[in-house]
């Protein structure tokens, strides 16, 4: 009964006393903290965006003349300049988008299998495009229709599913998930309702654009949205230890100091515009936000302060790349990126949920 | 220390916990028990700043928690919740740096913070598997490390969810030491558990809640002599004596 007089030889799994009285244990003090070492892996993703950037516009169905190129010498200038250069910096930027978005999603609904399509907010973004070709707008107010469309049911959804958290207390992860697939089911179904009353054409177009993919576009709405993309991540990187917090849970959160309702309002808006942006521009790209931030936890870290500017830097690499293989693969005809997105993803959720049973 | 004055919270119409109060002082060791559903979890909620109260004050060295900010709450009081369910693969040293969250107000943690860390960690016994993910570890390890993240925020109030629910009992034994170690450098530790014996053992007070307020508040040394708190938690449990005239709980 009594456990002193026959203390048993192992007890010291916990604390023995000398080690809170003498110094501490030096055990690894003086070497690198780990965040810090593994930053390493922040600073080689960066490079492999720049090296993307750099690279990529030359893969093509028409081979570039480097020394035409260098002599600013048309066709190949021009082809390189407008046409590749724009889209694949459109790809490095959406795919880095995106698996942000995911990052962000998966840390506030603990779930690994989220993206940031999750929440529902892309598809009416989606609903939004899909309207805006059936009806076959072409611009509002000097902005490409689909765009417009996109960011403005984007806008509908996102101020209907904060509406009705208003009231509650706080946000939770579930009340989120529940949210997101009622808006992805009613928004799925009147895409479905627009796509049967539109014509050939605009059903065609339609179905194309649901695929998902890249193309040249001007370099004024390309900056807009690489700034809009840039100045989110920025903030949502910023917060990276939070989100740490976040993704154990909100009691967890809560108690270590982090502000989990404003957080959990912030992670929804700003993973929500992200994906609304790139999809806008893009379609529903699908797979990069689940691969990439999957791919970079299980590999490399879950530590956000690393895990999320990698997966920011990687998902656009991976984005650029598929659309770079999709232009040659079998040119002249391409094959949509988010078509590759698909294929290459597809089988890579199979594995990771036979191996999560 | 820490005041409760009047303290309730309920859901909805229905009250959890109502006209709460007591006051605990530093280096007090409360066992917080009390039969399921009695309000124990969410006084420790209401405490430790997760859902507010609907009446009354909870005051922590004299100032109110609601005036409170969420880094300044987490600076004094730490709280282990009862389940935590990990499923991200964090390492046992990334947890535990977490606990440096409200302390740390740079991108990377200082020396002293991985200090602070180090030092839990040997306190709880698990520098051996800092390496290692959350995941891998058993219930045991798991809730070591869970224990050293909350140590190395350097709480002055440390709030426990049932502690040792899924410990053997030799680490059951080695928690409630190292709790009363904690208490004993001045911390005041408020630990819900239902074994009666080990707050007998270790806890220096005992609040057991029955029909939503505090029905019995009295200090250890008082409860070991007497056996009008029992019925609180069954009709079925005596008090023994054991041959060493130590008070024990044993099932009738």
């Amino acid at each position: 009964m009594d456990r002193r007089t026959a203390a048993p030889p192992h007890h010291r799994t916990i604390a023995p006393s000398r080690h809170r009285t003498i110094a501490p244990p030096h055990h690894r003090t003086i070497a690198p903290p780990q965040s810090r070492t593994e930053s390493k892996w922040v600073v080689l993703s960066a490079l492999a965006f720049v090296a993307a950037a750099v690279v990529l516009p030359f893969v093509g169905p028409s081979p570039l003349d480097l020394s035409r190129v260098w002599a600013r010498e048309a066709p190949d200038w021009s082809i390189l300049v407008q046409l590749r250069l724009s889209r694949t910096l459109l790809g490095l930027f959406a795919g880095a988008a995106l698996a942000l978005g995911g990052c962000v999603f998966q840390a506030m609904l603990r779930d690994a299998l989220a993206t940031p399509y999750t929440l529902g907010v892309s598809t009416g973004a989606s609903l939004g495009a899909v309207l805006a070709i059936a009806l076959n707008w072409q611009a509002i107010g000097g902005v490409p229709a689909i765009w417009a469309g996109a960011i403005a049911g984007a806008a509908c959804v996102l101020f209907f599913v904060l509406g009705t958290s208003v009231r509650q207390p706080e946000i939770s992860p579930l009340g989120l998930l529940l949210a997101g697939v009622a808006t992805n089911s009613v928004c799925s179904a009147l895409i479905l309702l627009v796509y049967g009353l539109s014509g050939m054409g605009a059903s065609f177009a339609i179905a194309r654009w649901l695929i998902g993919s890249l193309d040249a576009i001007p370099y004024g709405p390309l900056a807009v949205f690489i700034g809009t993309v840039s100045v989110l991540a920025a903030l949502i990187v910023r917060q990276a230890r939070a989100w740490n917090l976040i993704a154990m849970g909100d009691q967890w959160a809560g108690t270590r100091g982090a502000d989990v309702r404003r957080l959990m309002r912030f992670g929804y808006v700003s993973g929500s515009v992200l994906a609304a942006v790139t999809v806008a521009v893009t379609g529903p790209i699908g797979f990069i936000g689940l691969v990439v931030p999957h791919l970079v936890r299980t590999r490399l870290t879950a530590d956000s302060r690393v895990l999320m500017p990698c997966a920011f830097f990687l998902g656009g690499v991976l984005l650029a790349s598929c659309d770079a293989l999709g232009r040659v693969v079998l040119a002249p005809a391409e094959v949509p990126a988010g078509a590759i997105t698909a294929c290459v993803g597809g089988p890579y959720l199979i594995w990771l949920v036979r191996r999560r049973i | 220390m820490l005041t409760l004055q009047d303290v309730g919270w309920r859901v909805g119409a229905t009250p959890i916990v109502e006209r709460v109060t007591f006051e605990a002082r530093a280096g007090e060791f409360i066992a917080l028990t009390g039969r399921n559903g009695a309000g124990k979890s969410t006084l420790l909620d209401l405490v430790a700043g997760l859902r507010r109260p609907a009446q009354g004050d909870i005051a922590v060295g004299g100032r109110v928690l609601s005036q409170w900010t969420p880094l300044e709450r987490a600076r004094a009081i730490s709280h282990l919740p009862q389940t935590m369910y990990v499923q991200s693969p964090v390492t046992v040293d990334q947890l535990v740096m977490m606990g440096r969250y409200p302390h740390a107000d740079r991108w990377f943690e200082s020396d002293a913070d991985r200090l602070a860390v180090d030092q839990s960690m040997a306190e709880c016994g698990c520098l051996e598997f800092r390496d290692r993910r959350v995941t891998t570890l058993s219930g045991g390890e798991r809730q070591r490390v869970l224990l050293a993240a909350c140590l190395a925020q350097r709480p002055k109030v440390l709030l426990l969810d049932e502690p040792a629910a899924f410990l053997d009992i030799d680490q059951q034994l080695n928690c409630f030491d190292l709790l009363k170690r904690q208490a004993e450098a001045g911390v005041l530790c408020i630990a819900v558990s239902h074994d009666l014996n080990l707050a007998l053992e270790f806890c220096t007070r005992l609040i057991v809640l029955a029909g939503r307020t505090v029905a019995c508040d009295l200090p250890v040394a008082d409860a070991v002599d007497r056996t009008d708190w029992l019925p609180y938690f069954s009709s079925r449990l005596e008090r023994v004596m054991t041959s060493d005239g130590r008070a024990r709980i044993c099932y009738r």
